[in-house]
């Protein structure tokens, strides 16, 4: 016996490649992140002409200066805001309940309902009668629009359902002795007991409405009302088409590619600060609907 | 406080009926158990009087109210669930306030029934902990404070004992019957554990595949089973069953061995029936019937024989309990001798009783 190693050389190759391969994801994730980073701190000139791969060169907080001063910069950023907070909310506020009543047997015609929001996770109308819907309903080009268009989730609906469902029956007959309405049924005992489930779909609500950009695009025509990722997009299109303005930036300390990434930095900034704080749930949220105590 | 009455009390679920037509009188104060095998439907009845299940057809009545359609929360009733149900967010103060909050009960009323239950069930310095932190029997005790705090006219039991182990159910059987020596609360007690029933109830509801079996004191279900299943069903070891006839000179066993029967029993000359003897009523003597014994268990203060009865076409399993400690060995034949008073005897179609 050549002794009692509990591993194999195949093991060991394996547990290297894995390794390796999994580095390289890191890397090719976060790669993009350190380069925007960089190149908003770097001047105008080192990023247009190519010179900054990896770390900053000429480091300058121009672009920053010019984003901050930039009225557009916070009207956006507050319509983000907005757009994540009261979506978030008016999200919560519609699928914790329609979850919660498609979670309990007694509801009559629960298996339909469960079924057609299901449905719509592999078919929908598609985009186009998506947008004419919203503008037959007057949403167009409103705050209001936006939040609710998006508002119900069947993916989250589903989530949360299936959570609920998965919390034991005494807990409501329990409660219902003790003389609990629907109401308090939820308020106190159910949403008490489903927050993991809650704080993942509150967090996947609130990174979609962040991230949200195409239909904001579509469906906001004015300037006051888009959020960040549209302005980004718009800096980006128009001042690149705007040949005047680009070389008149690119003599300035800044040019658009540094203001835009300084926009993707100031843009990410919520999300590192809370990150850390939610970052259990992320992974929660993949394991939910198990065995809960 | 308050009286149940069930009438005629029918439960199905969609085509299959579970509950076949149950009737009865729970006096104000009274622990009653409902006792049977598994799926008998002791916890179908329990649920439909706390009102979690509807009634298919029938009445019940708490006091003199018909509460068929009356919602849980309406008819006064307090539950204590086999896995507790205590809510894991709240800690033991809060799940016991739970109800009285419900109510809008006062700071102060709240607090104060906290106080007293947490007082009687021994959970004074357990009011912050949640329900995690406690041990099996601290939330059982918890579940029952949940219960107390109601003071509601009922108490409702399904199997309160089941997940604590054999040392811890002694001890809470006996808090929980002293708590009702105390309270004086009518209590509806489900478990399907005869010892439990025998001790605990003032009265038992045997119950069996939906129907009602019996219903009495445990003395008089243990001197005068109604049929054989209540008499294999309370007492342990389970009585032993001979089938054979009433013969002139006696039960004439289906192994041919002739055993004592009472005089009265000469009326039933040659009806078939099962001859009913528990294991503690037979005593070794010479002109007993003569048994092979198969095992021997002594426990330190019994000793339990089981023993085979041979005849020429059949053999019949036959258990024997003595007191104290018996001398014999797998292989050995004795002699076991019926007591004569304590013989059952039943119809051997129907299982009903024969002898008053
Ligand atoms: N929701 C239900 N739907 C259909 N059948 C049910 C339902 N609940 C109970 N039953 C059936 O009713 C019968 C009685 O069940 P019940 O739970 O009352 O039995 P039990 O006497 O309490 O048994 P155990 O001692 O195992 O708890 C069982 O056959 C069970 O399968
Ligand atoms: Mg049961």
């Amino acid at each position: 016996m050549s002794g009692f190693n509990l591993y194999t050389r195949g093991d060991r190759i394996f547990g290297i490649a894995n390794a390796s391969l999994m580095l390289l994801f890191v890397l090719s994730t976060l790669y993009p992140f350190i380069y925007i980073v960089s190149a908003s701190v770097s001047s105008g000139f080192a990023v247009s002409s190519g010179q900054v791969v990896l770390w900053p060169v000429d480091p300058t907080l121009a672009a920053y200066k010019h984003v901050l001063s930039d009225r557009m910069f916070w009207i956006s950023y507050g319509n983000t805001l907005y757009y994540a907070i009261v979506g978030t909310l008016a999200s919560l506020i519609i699928m914790v309940p329609g979850a919660f009543a498609l979670s309990r047997p007694r509801l009559r015609g629960r298996r339909l309902i469960t079924f057609l929001i299901a449905f719509t996770l592999w078919f929908h109308a598609g985009q186009i009668p998506f947008f004419l819907n919203i503008r037959d309903l007057g949403l167009l080009d409103t705050r209001i629009g936006i939040v609710l268009a998006f508002a119900c989730n069947a993916f989250n609906v589903i989530l949360l359902k299936s959570y609920f469902e998965s919390i034991p029956a005494s807990f409501e007959e329990a409660a219902r002795m003790d003389g609990a309405t629907d109401f308090q049924l939820l308020w106190k005992i159910f949403i008490p007991l489903a927050k993991p489930a809650l704080a993942t779909v509150t967090l996947l609500c609130l990174v979609t409405r962040w991230n949200g950009y195409f239909w904001a695009m579509v469906l906001l025509r004015s300037e006051e009302k888009i959020p960040l990722q549209v302005y980004l997009k718009k800096l980006i299109v128009d001042l690149k088409s705007d040949d005047g303005f680009a070389s008149r930036l690119m003599t300035a300390e800044y040019s658009f590619e540094t203001i835009t990434a300084a926009i993707m930095v100031a843009s990410l900034i919520p999300v590192v600060i809370v990150y850390p704080y939610i970052q259990k749930y992320f992974t929660k949220g993949m394991t939910l609907g198990g065995v809960k105590e | 406080m308050s009286s149940v009455h069930v009438r005629d009390l029918k439960k199905s679920y969609g085509h299959a009926p579970v509950l076949h037509g149950i009737s009865l009188d729970i006096e104000d104060g009274e622990f009653v158990i409902l006792v049977g095998p598994s799926g008998c439907g002791k916890s179908t009845l329990l649920r439909m009087i706390a009102g979690l299940e509807g009634v298919t057809a029938g009445e019940i009545r708490i006091g003199s109210r018909v509460v068929n359609n009356v919602p849980p929360k309406e008819r006064d009733i307090a539950m204590v669930f086999q896995n507790y149900a205590l809510y894991p967010h709240m800690t033991v103060a809060e799940n016991m306030a739970f109800s009285l909050v419900l109510k809008r009960a006062s700071k102060a009323e709240i607090t104060q029934k906290v106080q007293q239950a947490a007082a009687i069930l021994g959970l004074e310095t357990m009011l912050d902990r949640h329900p995690k932190e406690l041990s099996g029997g601290q939330r059982q005790r918890v579940a029952m404070g949940r219960a107390i705090v109601r003071d509601p006219k009922v108490f409702l039991f399904d199997e309160p004992l089941s997940n604590l182990d054999a040392k811890l159910r002694v001890q809470m059987r006996s808090e929980i019957k002293a708590l009702h020596q105390r309270l004086k609360t009518t209590t509806i007690y489900v478990t399907h554990d005869q010892i439990e029933a025998m001790t605990m109830a003032d009265r038992i509801v045997v119950m069996r595949g939906g129907v009602m079996e019996q219903m009495g004191t445990p003395l008089d279900l243990y001197d005068q089973p109604a049929n054989l299943f209540v008499a294999s069903f309370i007492g342990s070891p389970a009585m032993n069953q001979i089938p054979g006839s009433i013969g002139a000179k006696g039960f004439v066993a289906d192994t041919g061995h002739v055993l004592p029967l009472p005089t009265s029993a000469v009326a039933q000359i040659g009806r078939s029936a099962v001859y009913g003897i528990r294991p503690e009523h037979m005593t070794l003597e010479p002109s007993g019937m003569p048994v092979r014994v198969k095992t021997v268990e002594p426990t330190g203060s019994e000793t339990l024989l089981l023993t085979e009865l041979s005849g020429p076409q059949t053999s019949i399993d036959i258990t024997a309990v003595f007191r104290g400690r018996v001398a014999a060995a797998p292989g050995d034949t004795i002699h076991l001798q019926p007591d004569m008073a304590m013989v059952h005897l039943f119809d051997k179609e129907t299982g009903h009783r024969i002898m008053a």
